[in-house]
Parts: C-alpha cells; sequence; structure tokens
C-alpha cells in the first residue's frame, strides 16, 4: 500500500514538472508572437489609417522597424539593464546615477522628456534576457544605454536586434559583442583584446613575470579576458604555469588558492569581479602566495574592493578605464555629480563619464532622427536612429572624441594601470 | 505471485552493475593515487598539508550543520531545509556582536586604536558565539512552531514543502533586514584573517590560520558536547526514545512535542555557532551565505547516514576533505570540486544506501 502511494507520488510529481514546463514553453514561445504585432501595430498599421490626415512623418511608412510613438504626456525612454543589487551593484548604481544626470542636462525636446529607466539584471545572462524581454515590449523605450556586464549585454542584443532598438554601453568590454555582426550594438569602452594584451605586457615586460597563473570566475567578460591574458604572456614568450576557474559565489577559495600556490607563479592574473577577487587576495598569504603579485582587471577597479581587502590589498595592479582629460565639462558635471549623489565622480567605478557620455550619444541621436507629427505626436522611426547611434561622428564627450567605426566600436581610449598604495588606487605611469 | 520473482531478478542484476562499478571505481582511484602520489608527482608536501588544512577547516563547519539535519530528521523524518539560512541568521547575530564592540574604544599606550574586542579578544568571541547561538536557536524553536507544527501527521511531502518556504521567507527576510551587500567580520586583531602558526613542512612555511583552528576546536567541542548531551543526559534519552518511536514514547510519559522544540533548539545553536564561525573564518556574510553550506551540510548528512549524529560528523570531515583533495588527486578543475563531491555521494548510496554510518531502516521507521 505504501508503496503503491510513493509510485503514485512519484507520477504526481512528475506530472507535475511535466506540466510546469509546458506551461513555461507556452509562453516564452508564443510571447514574441503575440507582443511583436501589439507593438509593432501603432507603427505599420497608423500610417495606413492616418496618413490622409498627413499627422504621421513619411518616414514612419518607409522606415524598416516602424516609428516609435509618444503622445504630448508621455516621456521618450532609454532603458538600462545593470546590477543594481548584490556584490556588484555599485556598477550598476554608479552609471544609472551618471545616466541620469545627462537625461536631465539634455532638459526637454519639442516638450517631450527623457527619462531613463535603469532595471536591475543582476549582471547575469539570465537577468540580462529577462530586462530585455521587458524593454522590447514596453513601446516607449527607444535605446538601451547598456547593458552594463559583458555576459548580460551578450544574452540581450539578440533580443533587441529584431526590434531595432539601438544599444550603447559604457562598460560592456568583452571583444566578442562586436564581432557578431550586431547593428544595435555599440559601446563607447575598449575591448578586452586591448585590456588584456595591456596586462600581459605589463606583466612581462615591466614587471619581469615569468611564470603567471591565470584565473577567472567562468563568466563571459572573466573567461575572455583571462584568455586573451593567457594567449598574450604566452606570445611574449612568457609562462603561463596554471589557468584554473572558480566557482563564483563561494565563500573559500583556499584549495583551488593552494593548488595555484604549488606551481610558484610569480603573480596571478585574475579575470573576474570584486566579490570574488576580495576572498581571493584576502587569502593568498594563507595558501602560500605571500610574495605573488595579484593584477586583474577592471572588474575590480573601486572603492568596495580596497575597503575589503584593507591591509591585503597592498599592491594589487587592476586596469580601469582612463581618466578622462581635464575640461570645463567635466569640471561641471563632477560638481553636479557631488551635488546629487554626496559621492564623488569615478570613486565607484571609472565609468561614470562614459556613462554620461553614452546616454548624451543616445540623446542627441533620439534627436536628430524624432520627427514632430502634425497631430502633436512625436515619431522616432526606429531602424533610422539605430543606423544614427552607429553613424555618430566626432562627438565631443566628457571622456574624450566618440566616433563610432561599423562595427560599433566607439571609443578609442586605452586602459590604464593601477596599484593599490597606503589604502587607495594610484595611477601607475 | 509474478510480483515476487521480479525484484529478485532486479537484485541480482543491480549486484553486478554494482560489482563492475564498483571496481571500476577503485581501479581509477589507486592508478589516480599511484600517478599523483608515485608516477608523477604533482605537489609537494606543503601543499598536500595546505589541502588538508583547508578542508577539514571547511569540513568541520559542514559537521556542525549537518549534525542539525540529522538530529531532525531521526525525530521527525523530515529535512529541515531551512536549516541552512538559520546559520545565515546566527551569522549575522555574531556579526553585530563584533560591530558593536568595535565601537567602543579600548586605547592603550602602543595602539590608540585598540577596541574592546581587540583588547578582549576571548570575551568578545565567546560573547558573538552565544549571541549567533542564541538567537539562531530562537529562530529555530519558533521555525517549528510556525512551519512544522501545525502540519505534524500531515503526510511527509507538506512539511518538505513548507521548509523550502520557510528557507525562501528567511533569506528574503534577511535580504530586507541586512541588505544585500556583503559585510565583512570584524575580527579581533589577534584573529586577523591569515595569520596563523607557521610551520615548517616540506620546505615551505604552512600557515595554520588561528581562526581555523578556533573554528576546529570549537566544533569538536560543541560535537563532544553533543555527543555526551543525547547518550549521557535526561533530555538525549528522551530524544533518541522520540526518534526510536514516538507513540510508545508518549506513553512512557515523554513529552514528545517539548522534546522536538527542544532538538530544534539545540539543532538551531549548533546552527548559529557554524555560522559565527564562519563569519570569523571566511569573513563574509550576507543573506544568501546559509544555502550553499546547507546544501552542503545536507549533502554530508546522507553521505554519513541520515539519522546518526557520528555519521554526520564523519560525512562532513569527509565532505570537506574530498572538495579539497578531490580535484588534486583526479587530476581535474577546481571548478568541479561539486561534482565530485555529488558523484561520491552517488557512489555511497549505490553501495551503502543507508550513509558511511548509517542504521538500517526498520520498515515502520521508513
Amino acid at each position: 500500500m505504501k508503496r503503491l502511494y510513493f509510485v503514485f507520488a512519484a507520477f504526481l510529481v512528475a506530472s507535475m514538472v511535466l506540466a510546469a514546463c509546458g506551461t513555461a514553453a507556452t509562453p516564452t514561445a508564443s510571447a514574441p508572437a503575440t507582443q511583436a504585432p501589439a507593438t509593432q501595430a501603432p507603427a505599420t498599421q497608423a500610417p495606413a489609417t492616418q496618413a490622409p490626415a498627413a499627422a504621421v512623418p513619411a518616414v514612419c511608412s518607409t522606415d524598416a522597424g516602424g516609428c516609435a510613438v509618444f503622445k504630448p504626456d508621455q516621456t521618450i525612454k532609454i532603458g538600462m539593464g545593470a546590477p543594481m543589487t548584490g556584490d556588484n551593484a555599485a556598477f550598476g548604481t554608479d552609471i544609472s546615477q551618471a545616466g541620469k544626470l545627462a537625461v536631465s542636462d539634455a532638459g526637454k525636446f519639442q516638450g517631450f522628456s527623457f527619462e531613463l529607466d535603469a532595471q536591475d539584471d543582476g549582471g547575469t545572462g539570465e537577468g540580462g534576457a529577462a530586462v530585455a524581454n521587458k524593454f522590447v515590449a514596453d513601446p516607449q523605450v527607444v535605446a538601451i544605454e547598456g547593458h552594463i556586464f559583458s555576459g548580460a549585454t551578450a544574452a540581450a542584443i539578440p533580443i533587441y536586434e529584431p526590434k531595432n532598438i539601438p544599444m550603447m554601453s559604457p562598460s560592456a568590454t568583452n571583444p566578442t559583442l562586436t564581432t557578431t555582426g550586431s547593428k544595435v550594438f555599440n559601446r563607447n569602452v575598449f575591448t578586452d583584446g586591448k585590456q588584456g594584451k595591456f596586462d600581459a605586457e605589463y606583466l612581462y615586460n615591466t614587471l619581469k613575470i615569468t611564470d603567471l597563473a591565470v584565473m577567472h570566475d567562468g563568466s563571459a567578460y572573466g573567461q575572455g579576458i583571462a584568455q586573451v591574458v593567457n594567449d598574450s604572456f604566452k606570445a611574449l614568450g612568457g609562462n603561463v604555469v596554471a589557468f584554473q576557474a572558480i566557482t563564483p559565489g563561494e565563500s573559500d577559495y583556499s584549495a583551488v588558492l593552494a593548488d595555484v600556490a604549488s606551481k610558484k607563479p610569480g603573480a596571478i592574473y585574475y579575470g573576474g569581479y570584486t566579490a570574488e577577487a576580495v576572498i581571493l587576495v584576502n587569502e593568498m598569504k594563507a595558501a602560500g602566495l605571500g610574495s605573488a603579485i595579484f593584477f586583474s582587471d577592471d572588474g575590480i577597479y573601486g572603492q568596495d574592493f580596497l575597503d575589503r581587502t584593507k591591509a591585503n590589498g597592498e599592491g594589487v595592479y587592476a586596469t580601469s578605464a582612463p581618466l578622462p582629460p581635464e575640461s570645463p565639462a567635466k569640471t561641471t558635471f563632477d560638481a553636479a555629480y557631488l551635488a546629487a549623489y554626496g559621492t564623488a565622480a569615478g570613486k565607484l567605478s571609472t565609468y561614470t563619464w562614459n556613462a554620461y557620455d553614452a546616454a548624451a550619444v543616445l540623446i542627441k541621436d533620439i534627436e536628430s532622427v524624432a520627427v514632430l507629427g502634425g497631430d502633436g505626436n512625436l515619431y522616432i522611426p526606429r531602424a533610422a536612429l539605430v543606423a544614427a547611434v552607429r553613424a555618430t561622428k566626432d562627438y565631443q564627450g566628457i571622456s574624450g572624441v566618440i566616433t563610432c567605426d561599423p562595427t560599433g566600436e566607439c571609443s578609442a581610449s586605452n586602459p590604464i594601470l593601477n596599484e593599490v598604495k597606503n589604502g587607495g588606487w594610484i595611477v601607475v605611469p | 505471485m509474478p510480483s515476487a520473482k521480479a525484484p529478485a531478478r532486479r537484485v541480482s542484476t543491480y549486484k553486478i552493475v554494482q560489482t563492475v562499478l564498483g571496481i571500476l571505481f577503485a581501479g581509477y582511484l589507486l592508478w589516480r593515487l599511484y600517478v599523483v602520489f608515485i608516477g608523477n608527482p604533482a605537489y609537494g608536501s606543503d601543499t598536500w598539508a595546505r589541502f588538508i588544512i583547508s578542508g577539514v577547516i571547511l569540513g568541520s563547519v559542514y559537521a556542525l550543520i549537518a549534525i542539525g539535519y540529522t538530529l531532525v530528521y531521526g525525530i521527525l523524518r523530515m529535512i529541515n531545509f531551512a536549516h541552512g539560512d538559520i546559520m545565515m541568521i546566527g551569522a549575522f547575530g555574531g556579526y553585530f556582536v563584533f560591530e558593536a564592540l568595535k565601537a567602543i574604544p579600548a586605547p592603550t599606550l602602543t595602539d590608540p586604536k585598540f577596541t574592546f574586542s581587540d583588547a578582549h579578544p576571548i570575551i568578545a568571541v565567546l560573547l558573538a558565539f552565544i549571541v549567533g547561538s542564541s538567537i539562531a536557536a530562537l529562530s529555530g524553536f519558533f521555525l517549528e512552531k510556525i512551519a512544522y507544527r501545525p502540519l505534524r501527521g500531515a503526510p511527509r511531502l507538506v512539511p518538505l514543502i513548507s521548509a523550502i518556504g520557510a528557507s525562501i521567507f528567511l533569506e528574503n527576510a534577511g535580504q530586507l533586514l541586512f541588505g544585500t551587500q556583503r559585510r565583512d567580520y570584524a575580527n579581533p586583531l589577534i584573529l586577523t584573517r591569515g595569520d596563523g602558526w607557521n610551520l615548517p613542512i616540506g620546505g615551505a612555511t604552512v600557515i595554520l590560520p588561528y581562526t581555523g583552528v578556533l573554528t576546529l576546536v570549537v566544533s569538536i567541542l560543541l560535537m563532544v558536547g553533543l555527543y555526551l548531551l543525547v547518550m549521557r543526559t535526561r533530555l538525549g534519552r528522551s530524544m533518541r526514545a522520540v526518534a526510536e518511536n514516538k507513540q510508545v514514547a508518549a506513553l512512557m510519559g515523554i513529552d514528545v512535542d517539548g522534546i522536538i522544540s527542544r532538538t530544534f533548539i539545540i539543532s538551531g545553536a549548533l546552527a548559529g555557532a557554524a555560522g559565527v564561525m564562519w563569519g570569523i573564518h571566511l569573513g563574509l556574510v550576507y543573506y544568501y551565505v546559509g544555502f550553499l553550506p546547507g546544501i552542503k551540510a545536507f549533502t554530508a548528512a546522507v553521505l554519513g547516514g541520515i539519522g546518526s549524529v557520528p555519521g554526520a560528523m564523519l560525512g562532513g570531515l569527509f565532505l570537506g576533505l574530498v572538495e579539497s583533495l578531490g580535484p588534486a588527486i583526479l587530476g581535474i578543475s577546481f571548478q568541479l570540486k561539486d561534482v565530485i563531491a555529488f558523484a561520491i555521494l552517488v557512489l555511497v548510496l549505490i553501495f551503502r544506501p543507508t550513509g558511511i554510518v548509517g542504521e538500517v531502516l526498520t520498515e515502520e521507521k521508513v
């Protein structure tokens, strides 16, 4: 009897699982199908019905993506997917704050105001896809600043692509993001290809490291840059003695560090973010790596790393986005940022100025393609906007001149190197 | 009956599969051990010492948490999935004690930045353990009262679902109360993480961290204390009686509900102590800190034989060592250490379904 009961329970569980899969699969499969007409309906059908009134600009009927329509009381939304909670929240907070300042500086356009809608994607691929699906379902979102982390960005690009929503990321540095032929993705930041090569050269040429251990957290960003460093360091003639991945989110990495220590590396290169880097740095000494240099990427740079490593962090190297040259625009922005949020610009992350520029470029491009219709509505042709963002040329931003190449790389800047000295990040000349 | 024949044949094929798997696995393990130690030694003795230190310390924390799973399972035949989150509550209890003590200045002539916890580390650590354990014990008590007691007598799946719900509730409550940021444990100066005794092993210095030794000593003391409690006291006898048979225990005049409450208090206190150790040794606490250790400790409890206290202790230590030594011996990436741990769980369950020292359950208990 009891056995029968269990068999029945097992069936029940199995059927529940199957049912759950079934119901979960149906909406995802049908959602794009039902949403696509819903969002495009005003764009594709509107010209047909309203054309006689001559209210709708002609460009809407020829634009491949149709037009986003704004009634006089609606705001033009720029979406942002960023880690707003959790270990890496500092990046999302900083970048969204800078973006919001750009939005408020832009003021009103033809009586319409802009809005930055920052949503939490946790920096993960799943989160990035979820946020992207939310944005494409919102007809008021015309452009995306972001996403912030490479993994989330990679998941989001294919969702924006068919909807003609252009992106401008101030911080997603994974090299492969621009090699897939995406027409919507652009970034005004250097790539990890550049960053990794720079790091490997500094380790080999300046620090005279011959035996390097490379570690990463398995994320699109961390593994990507670790691979570049690995390859470039070997190409320079160096010796990579260990290439280890760690599981992000754990609290103890002493075993893997002991393994790395047994290979006696002169330095560890870590590709990843602050949360795990802090644990690694704090445990290095006990694992027998007291004399090895810890060298990492722009994912660990920031105040958070210093607060949580304290004395253990001394002598750690990390690359970061370069500080922008001094200019009146930067001085004004820095003062506004400090006044609005109580922290100095660039303290939470170094993407502050990039973030401002990315939002400002998107707003400028939206303004350049938007057309005020005869009915008082604002029409933004989506495909034209995608092309306009890619065609950005000689835009003078705070971080420098922004010119996008045909693949969507809009930054000419190089990473800079920082070292922790006396509890603060010091730029290494 | 035809059904009587079928199981008999199934058992024999199962036995064959079992034996073949056993020979294959043992052969592979022996070959790997030969390669790693004799054929092509990958590590010096200093590295092995580091692996063992890391594994034993982590294992002792797993063991302490695993005891909570096993105690509750022994008495209620249910898995308390919220146990890891009770550990998180204990870890936060200790965190706030250290934060409070850090705020009390106790300047000396040599160091004006000295605080109370630096000056009296024993009192500070003791206080952290007492507060952390008490809060966790209290949470365990209310958890049982709210989430499990109303479901006493319901089918076994029902309290299991309630446990998962309680776990999610506690995690989210922690997130609301303490935020999502990881926080650093403010250890007393003498327990600075990463400091320890320098042992000369194999031509290198291996650091035996103070925090790790503290963790190990405290968890051994607590385990011995628990063993004595279960085996030598009146309460322990009642607990064993309730675990054996609730109805008969009630007939003998034992307050079954009271014993169940006390079991949750004890397992909560142990989880709280484990949480404080986790904080002192590894340093970071946040709302999700209990999840992974909770799952690992559950694995350890099953590995050792769920329902058995010595089994949980052994299972915890075994799992800790497998996690640090497994990838090294098998020569694969450390990212796969959980795969090894769970593969070993599967193997143990194939060969000894009751765990390493598990009891053979009577049909009625099952």
